[in-house]
């Protein structure tokens, strides 16, 4: 049995082949430099890696945003429906309470004595 | 970089002919040599840098070739096997249907025979019986000792004689 001679290739294959074979160093010299080449799966992981941080940021403060103003509008529905409507120009004219204001809460609770009252008085005025 | 570029030139004048008939005979099929043979010689183009002299020119060519064909014969078997078929077979169904066959059908049934043979002795077979490198080159080739070469060889013959008796029973 003859060994050779079994299998052939399409005419003047083997001088085409030769030819494309010898066109793979210009190919390559004609793609990104070798250094970069090789560090762009690291540049990829870490633009991906950014970009997750990024998408992760940006839901979180969107998620935020809704229910701080989720919260503001239960809030205002709340004083609108539970209160009168002019508990919203008393929360809004509220002051800070006075000193004064504080001690005549104070006495009128019968559970505080008088004598703590005024040791209080005596601790802000020294 | 202009002495690499004749160096590898150079290898393509001298290998590229002979290393498309050993790829062709493993792969089976004109296309899927003609598609190794160019991932081939871009592994030896980006590997020549690294080339340093310990083993001859020769052989490092060859290794490259040898490991290239394996990797993708196990990429083969793995995406037949996924597809529940067998790549060996495969091979030897493109052998039946390759139009560039044009030797008698002795030859044919034992291009198939060899190529149900495991990747190694289908190696070995191929690199000897067609190839007809000397067991010391295979040997520096494949790592692989003579005595281990002579036998992996002689089992491919029987198993190919075995084969393609069957072959002949069941005609």
């Amino acid at each position: 049995m003859t060994k050779r001679n079994d299998i052939s290739v399409p005419d003047g294959y083997f001088q085409q082949l030769e030819q494309r074979l010898q066109q793979i160093p210009s190919a390559r010299q004609e793609q990104a430099p070798r250094g970069v080449r090789r560090l762009a799966p690291y540049f990829a992981y870490a633009a991906s890696l950014v970009l997750l941080a990024a998408a992760g940021n940006l839901i979180l403060r969107k998620t935020a945003v809704s229910e701080e103003t989720d919260a503001q509008w239960n809030y205002v529905s709340y004083l609108a429906q539970e209160l009168d409507p002019d508990g919203l120009v008393e929360l809004k004219e509220a002051q800070e309470p006075t000193d004064e204001d504080i001690r005549s809460y104070l006495l009128a609770d019968n559970s505080i004595s008088v004598e703590l009252i005024a040791s209080l008085s005596y601790e802000e005025n020294y | 970089m202009e002495n690499l570029e004749q160096v590898f030139n150079q290898i393509v004048k001298d290998y590229s002919e002979r290393l498309y008939w050993h790829v062709r005979r493993m792969v089976g099929s004109h296309e899927d040599a003609d598609d190794l043979l160019q991932d081939i010689f871009l592994k030896i183009w980006t590997a020549l840098p690294s080339f340093r002299g310990e083993a001859q020119l020769y052989t490092w060519v060859w290794r490259i070739a040898t490991n290239e064909t394996l990797n993708h014969l196990r990429r083969e078997k793995v995406r037949a096997a996924l597809r529940f078929s067998s790549a060996d077979e495969l091979v030897a169904q493109r052998i039946q249907a390759d139009p560039y066959f044009n030797g008698t059908e002795a030859q044919r049934e034992l291009a198939k025979a060899v190529a149900r043979l495991p990747e190694k002795q289908r190696q070995v077979f191929i690199m000897r019986w067609w190839d007809e490198l000397s067991y010391e080159d295979i040997s520096a080739i494949t790592g692989t000792s003579v005595g281990a070469l002579k036998a992996s060889y002689h089992i491919a013959q029987e198993k190919i004689k075995l084969n393609l008796s069957d072959a002949h029973v069941s005609k």
